[in-house]
């Protein structure tokens, strides 16, 4: 068995992971499912592209092609990125939560209204730059390293690590923080959260922020691999939302676990000889529904024992 | 005394379903009062509008002479949580806890004043002397906990920050006789000078003696003063 295969299936996990964690926060905290996900990680590879065609000739001048340029183009992309995201996450807000937020049916309303700022989104996107796409600079740069027998391609190993840091760090700030406390209380009981003096208002906008954030870094991410287009973020909304189902609409432990099974099986159905890439789709979807079959509310069941 | 919450006219309901009939209360600084009813005869919609959580509501509300009610017909919530910075603290009827969250950090969520979370630690120390079996319960998730000891975590949250008027809804629900004589005297422990409290319950006995007033609601009117009794 090759061992590469593993690094593959990480590497997808922890852009899908980026995606779902982001929804199933939203989703439980806030009570939308936000379709534009989609948008904000088209918008964010964008603005990540517009921005280092920008600064490339000014950090050309600044450090020639040391390593120190190629560390001043990653930033540059990452940053954009993430600002562009979390910029996308307070436009959804405006847009989608602020003015809605409080009317019945607030769930189909909010989706109805995230759907239609991810096809405008996209369409502008197209309207703007055209369908061609756009590669990002590798901000990991070319080439392999080998650990164990195993090659690993630095975008590869780069997203991973990139991955587990954020994540690690949107964790601990849940974990630790005040306004993290209190985003997992609204989580958990939004009338409890009401009652201790919690805003759904004003908590909604960091949680927005965030996941947006989450998006941009996937959409960074992942166009190390693939190009930016206009509709690139469909298959990571697509995707990012069943495994946020598969894992149990707002566990995050269960995005998780749901990320990397999605991840290995992406990663196995395309080397199996009779499957191959073009059943990734119909496997995963055959698994999710299966699971959500035998278990309609998800994995995250599994991973904790409290009961409501 | 100075009254502390005047309700004129308070009509509220969920959707079409009308469940308080301009229902007049007053309670002064000070007062302990309990609300006696049986089931789905409008006590627990009493707390909820005045906390804004009821589906719609009509009506005056005075808390301390600002007005807190007005008509509504959507958006129940919005404006519980500034209604709850006002200085009025809640235990809902199932206690609407956080079930990942630990004991510590529950009662932390409960600090949302200022000062109050700067002295979360002494705060959460005084609850604990309030309730003593938490104590050994504090990094335990409330999502395991029994009943008791959920009950004990929603009222040492409604306890974290100094509020003038307290409503709790039905302290005695779903608990073992013991346990709930327990969190009633916890209950009554709490001092009541320059605020108030309001318990909704329907064991009478438990109320008997220990409030001012006792007032019976029936189908979402309220019916007057109630006598204590005794049964002993």
């Amino acid at each position: 068995m090759d061992f590469g295969i593993v690094i593959y299936a990480l590497n997808l996990a922890a852009i899908y992971g980026l995606m779902a964690i982001g929804i199933s926060i939203l989703w439980s905290s806030v009570g939308m499912i936000n379709m534009a996900h989609g948008a904000t990680f088209a918008v964010s590879g964008y603005a990540a592209w517009i921005a280092s065609e920008a600064m490339k000739p000014v950090i050309a001048a600044a450090f020639g092609k040391t390593l120190l340029a190629s560390m001043a183009t990653a930033s540059v992309v990452v940053g954009v990125a993430l600002i562009a995201g979390a910029l996308m996450g307070v436009v959804i807000y405006l847009l989608a939560f602020l003015p809605i937020h409080d009317k019945p049916n607030f769930a189909v309303r909010s989706l109805i209204i995230t759907l239609a700022i991810n096809i405008a989104t996209v369409q502008a996107l197209l309207f703007f730059f055209g369908p061609r796409s756009r590669g990002l600079p590798k901000i990991f740069g070319f080439g392999r390293f080998e650990v164990l027998g195993v090659s690993i391609r630095y975008d590869q190993a780069g997203t991973i690590i990139c991955t587990v840091v954020l994540l690690g760090l949107v964790l601990e700030w849940l974990r630790h923080s005040r306004k993290g406390l209190e985003i997992r209380a609204m989580m958990q009981n939004s009338e409890g959260a009401a009652l201790s003096g919690v805003s759904v208002r004003w908590t909604a906008l960091p949680v927005m922020v965030v996941t947006g954030a989450l998006a941009g870094m996937a959409a960074a991410l992942l166009s190390q691999t693939i190009f930016v287009s206009p509709t690139a973020g469909a298959i990571p909304l697509i995707k990012g939302l069943t495994i946020a189902l598969l894992g149990g609409l707002g566990s995050v432990p269960g995005a998780v676990l749901g990320a990397l099974l999605i991840g290995f099986l992406e990663a196995i159905t395309g080397v199996i000889p009779f499957l191959g890439q073009r059943y990734v789709m119909f496997v995963q979807f055959a698994f999710i529904i299966t699971v959500l079959v035998i278990r309609p509310r998800g994995l995250g069941g599994l991973l904790d024992d409290t009961r409501e | 005394m100075p009254e502390l919450l005047k309700i004129r006219g308070l009509t509220a309901g969920y959707g079409p379903l009308r469940v308080l009939h301009e229902v007049d209360l007053t309670v002064k600084a000070g007062e302990r009062i309990g609300l006696v009813g049986l089931n789905g005869h409008g006590k627990t919609t009493l707390f909820r509008a005045i906390t804004h959580m009821a589906g719609w509501q009509q009506g005056s509300i005075k808390l301390d002479g600002v007005e807190i009610g007005g008509t509504r017909s959507l958006g129940a919530g919005r404006r519980t949580s500034g209604i709850v910075r006002m200085g009025v603290a809640m235990a809902p009827q199932g206690d609407a806890i956080f079930p990942g969250l630990t004991v510590n950090q529950h009662l932390d969520c409960g600090a949302f004043t200022r000062t109050a979370w700067r002295e979360r630690r002494q705060r959460r120390e005084h609850i604990l002397e309030i309730f003593p079996p938490l104590r050994a319960l504090q990094n335990s998730l409330v999502g395991k906990l029994s009943g008791g000891e959920r009950r004990m975590v929603s009222l040492g949250r409604m306890l974290m920050v100094e509020a003038e008027l307290y409503l709790i809804d039905e302290p005695s629900l779903g608990l073992a006789p013991k346990i709930s004589r327990a969190v009633m005297d916890a209950i009554w422990s709490l001092p009541t000078e320059g605020r108030a409290m309001i318990v909704a319950e329907q064991n009478v006995t438990l109320l008997s003696g220990r409030v001012d007033r006792m007032i019976g609601m029936h189908a979402g009117r309220m019916r007057g003063e109630v006598g204590h009794v005794a049964l002993n």
